[in-house]
């Protein structure tokens, strides 16, 4: 437990993937933030339904978390391997509850037998209704509360069924009485202080709050419950949400509704994204405004399908064949996301290029507590033209070579001006030409729009940006990088970090103004193995980063590896 | 009263003089002249290939696509706009060959939109491979010893995935393919017409000569007869019907789509308040 704040625990359970691993998550996290308490939680499973080892990992603190923790306080082990697999990460003073006893009896360790207790009721499935009962009983929870959450988890189901959890939950609940634990976060309760939300809702919400009306995805994990959320709201918005053959049909369908007036987005992972990049390329030449979220995941081909990883930021950059402008912007928090996704969606339209948006598995299914609610605003500013806007309508040029290089956009058969689009290098009225002239003409056009983009790039979030040591990251690693910092500085180091979220087209200037003092020691941290940001960012500035902390096993960073890392690359 | 004049472009045809292509194209306009659709209220959407630089050759909203992707592209536009009429203008590569998945699922879902396959038997844009419909032994530059896989069967397929109308035109008879356009058109549904169109530059088997020596014009006397239908689809040799082999009331992919009864997407408002309150209930 730190010693900074009265309450910082954290809280594991773990068992095979079936066994409800989510639900006891989802109950537990419930309880906290009823109870007042900030936390945020990851989820860790394999790629299968059923069988392997998953976890729900998750911190509770009177302070806000942004970052998960690497000791446990608790431990819930539905199965064995949970025990074996994480018992070197329980607190000296913290507590184990197994399910299978072990050989050798430990102070610590305490056993309870969740299934011989779900069958009482009638049936093993109740374990896990058992063990979130456990969890909450060691953890001071009321037995009412108990009851209140599992009416509310089970909410649509018959009595009977919800009868029968609170039954299993009293069993779990007794089984635990007398166990003392030192940590009883429930006798200290205060007023929520916020909303549960996963990453995943977050972007989703922003596509609402930015007028999306046709998402289309081909599933892809850990992408597809973005378009999960979208799909539960397509009776209330309007907004379509199909699931195409592919990817490459879903970013052309997404093409296709933007091209005819719609706001649109698909979500994938890299493997997805891989199959959109001629997509991509379609909308740069066509100049039809498109959202793709890559939510990134450990890679090449199949990879680490239910893993995080920061790996296709050059990839995201650079794919599809030529040059073009895009935006690609990385959100580091609930919030950022939601209004990143809005800021992807109104420069897509405004500038008329693809915009990528970079999350990962970790940002996507993570539990955060929201603490300030979101703005949904009244108006969503569009940039698009009809006849009125026009001076001829009749002889509309949908490639009209401008200043800024942004041309009017109609939109098909819904005035007189008829739209001409042509994925062929074309003519300002959209048909195909080989001309030299217009060759350089239209390049030079697209190219154009850049400096106006650079210029909506924001700044990064700079925490102590003159220390000595500059640790730099970009994306979900915001959270525990920032409190790396915290801890570093806690123990005298000089340590600040630049935490950036809007990372094409680069923003160059911003970047070099932070970085220009030659004797910082510069640090990219980053989740992917061969330091692409501190690439991308030599490429741009020359700027070389002195040092790489990299982390690509495919979980997520605890901020005591980064402070480790910090500490050692520092004797050097 | 439009004429099929109204649909000429002013961009100049790249087409090989007698292309097979120029009867489509006549065909397109005479339908749309004879259906009365103004060029402003028709929107062509193509992949990529000869067949799909026609609705360049054409008065009309037009979105030249990618090559095989012409049908998702198209199913978007309808999902943010169903009011749309859409043609799209495809060939036996991009169709059955590039965009072959994407030619399934438009069947499947039944997308409201008229296709048409300008099926010339091989590769014209890259200059005389063998297509997915070439003949068994054909031989090119690049297919020195034979084609020797079987050729698809795009109307056979559609048949078989459940398409409500499947039809077969021949570009030497101007008059019945725009009649063939108009009832595909009419159709509520994907309506496949697979056009039979020699390719004067590299096929130099299914010629004009050969094609006006074996089409013969019938329509499948019972249209939604299905054994019938499949039979006239897989007819092929010295006899081959063009004509709608198949046709039956479907209901199309966007009017089964409940979101959508209020009217196509972007006529539609935004709606904060909803937004709002989808995000206080999470």
């Amino acid at each position: 437990m730190s010693t900074h704040t009265n309450i910082d625990m954290t809280i594991k359970i773990g068992g095979a993937a079936g066994q409800g691993i989510q639900t006891i998550g989802n109950l537990l996290a419930r309880a906290c933030r009823d109870a007042g308490f900030y936390i945020m939680a990851i989820n860790d499973f394999e790629s299968r339904v059923r069988g392997g080892h998953s976890f729900f990992q998750m911190r509770i603190s009177d302070k806000p978390v942004y970052a998960p923790h690497h000791r446990i306080d608790l431990l819930i082990a539905l199965n064995r391997e949970t025990w074996d697999l994480h018992k070197d990460q329980l607190q000296d003073d913290g507590i184990a509850i197994l399910e299978v006893p072990l050989d050798s009896p430990s102070k610590q360790v305490f056993e309870v037998e969740f299934s011989t207790l779900a069958k009482e009721i009638g049936s093993s499935l109740y374990s896990n209704t058992v063990a979130a009962a456990v969890g909450l009983s060691i953890l001071g929870a009321s037995f009412d509360k108990i009851a209140d959450l599992l009416s509310w988890q089970f909410a649509g189901k018959k009595e009977d069924i919800i009868q029968k959890n609170i039954k299993a939950a009293r069993l779990g609940y007794d089984a635990v009485k007398d166990i003392q634990f030192s940590r009883q976060p429930f006798l200290k309760t205060s007023n929520p202080k916020g909303q549960i939300m996963e990453g995943s809702r977050a972007i989703a919400l922003g596509a609402i709050a930015s007028d999306c009306r046709v998402a289309a995805f081909y599933p892809m994990s850990p992408a597809t419950s973005i378009m999960q959320h979208l799909a539960g709201w397509t009776n209330r918005l309007p907004l379509v949400v199909e699931q195409a053959e592919d990817e490459i049909a879903a970013v052309n369908m997404v093409i296709g509704a933007s091209f005819a007036g719609a706001r649109a987005m698909t979500a994938t992972s890299g493997g997805g994204f891989c199959l959109m990049t001629e997509g991509l390329g379609l909308s740069a030449i066509t100049e039809t405004p498109i959202v793709i979220v890559d939510a990134q995941r450990p890679g090449p081909a199949t990879g680490l399908p239910t893993r995080t990883a920061q790996g296709d930021l050059l990839f995201a950059i650079h794919a599809s064949q030529d040059d073009f402008p895009r935006f690609v912007f990385a959100p580091g928090s609930l919030l950022e996301a939601f209004e990143l996704t809005q800021k992807a969606f109104a420069l897509s339209e405004k500038y008329q290029v693809p915009a990528i948006i970079l999350v990962d598995q970790y940002m996507v299914d993570a539990i955060f507590l929201l603490e300030h609610s979101f703005t949904f605003s009244k108006k969503v500013e569009r940039f698009t033209v009809g006849d009125k806007d026009l001076k001829d309508p009749k002889n509309y040029n949908r490639y009209e070579l401008t200043p800024s290089g942004v041309s009017p956009r109609a939109l098909p058969c819904t005035g007189a001006a008829r739209v001409i689009v042509s994925s062929d290098e074309h003519r300002e009225d959209g048909h195909i030409t080989e001309d030299i002239d217009n060759r350089n003409a239209m390049v030079n056009k697209r190219k154009s729009k850049l400096p106006d983009m650079i210029r909506e790039m924001s700044v990064p979030q700079a925490l102590y940006p003159e220390a000595k040591i500059v640790l730099l990251g970009w994306g979900s690693t915001s959270g525990s990088i920032k409190e790396s910092v915290e801890g570093l500085r806690n123990e005298g180091m000089d340590v600040g970090c630049l935490l950036f979220t809007d990372l094409w087209p680069f923003p160059t200037a911003i970047v070099e103004s932070h970085l220009k003092d030659p004797v910082k020691i510069i640090i990219t941290v980053e989740q992917n193995s061969g330091a692409q940001f501190g690439h991308l960012l030599k490429e741009q500035t020359g700027i070389s980063c002195t040092h790489a902390i990299l982390k690509y096993d495919g979980r997520p960073f605890y901020p005591i590896e980064i402070m480790d890392a910090v500490k050692e690359k520092e004797k050097h | 009263m439009l004429t099929p004049k109204d649909f000429n472009s002013d961009y100049q045809n790249q087409w090989c003089p007698g292309c097979g292509n120029f009867g489509i194209l006549e065909a397109m306009k005479d339908a749309l002249a004879t259906q009365g659709i103004p060029p402003e209220k028709i929107l062509i959407i193509s992949g990529i290939g000869q067949a799909a630089k026609t609705p360049h050759f054409l008065n009309c909203n037009m979105f030249h696509s990618l090559h095989g992707r012409a049908l998702p592209l198209a199913l978007g536009a309808k999902l943010a706009n169903h009011d749309l009429k859409i043609i799209v203008n495809s060939g036996d590569g991009d169709c059955y060959g590039e965009g072959g998945n994407h030619f399934i699922h438009a069947i499947r879902r039944n997308t409201d939109l008229t296709l048409l396959v300008h099926n010339n038997q091989v590769y014209g844009l890259t200059k005389g491979q063998a297509s997915p419909t070439s003949g068994l032994g054909m031989t090119t530059a690049l297919q020195p010893d034979g084609v020797i896989s079987e050729p698809f069967n795009g109307p056979a397929v559609a048949l078989s995935l459940g398409a409500g109308f499947v039809a077969r035109g021949f570009s030497g008879n101007k008059e019945h393919l725009s009649s063939l356009i108009q009832k595909g058109m009419d159709h509520k549904g994907v309506s496949l017409i697979d056009i039979m169109q020699p390719c004067v530059s590299f096929n130099k088997i299914n010629t004009f000569e050969w094609y006006k020596e074996r089409v013969y014009e019938t329509d499948n006397p019972e249209p939604d007869d299905l054994p019938q239908a499949m039979k006239l689809s897989m007819e092929w040799g010295d006899a081959i019907p063009i004509g709608i082999f198949y046709q039956t009331k479907k209901q199309d992919f966007t009017s089964r789509i409940k979101g959508l009864e209020k009217g196509p997407l972007i006529f539609r408002n935004y709606d904060p308040q909803e937004a709002n309150s989808i995000f206080q209930g999470s």
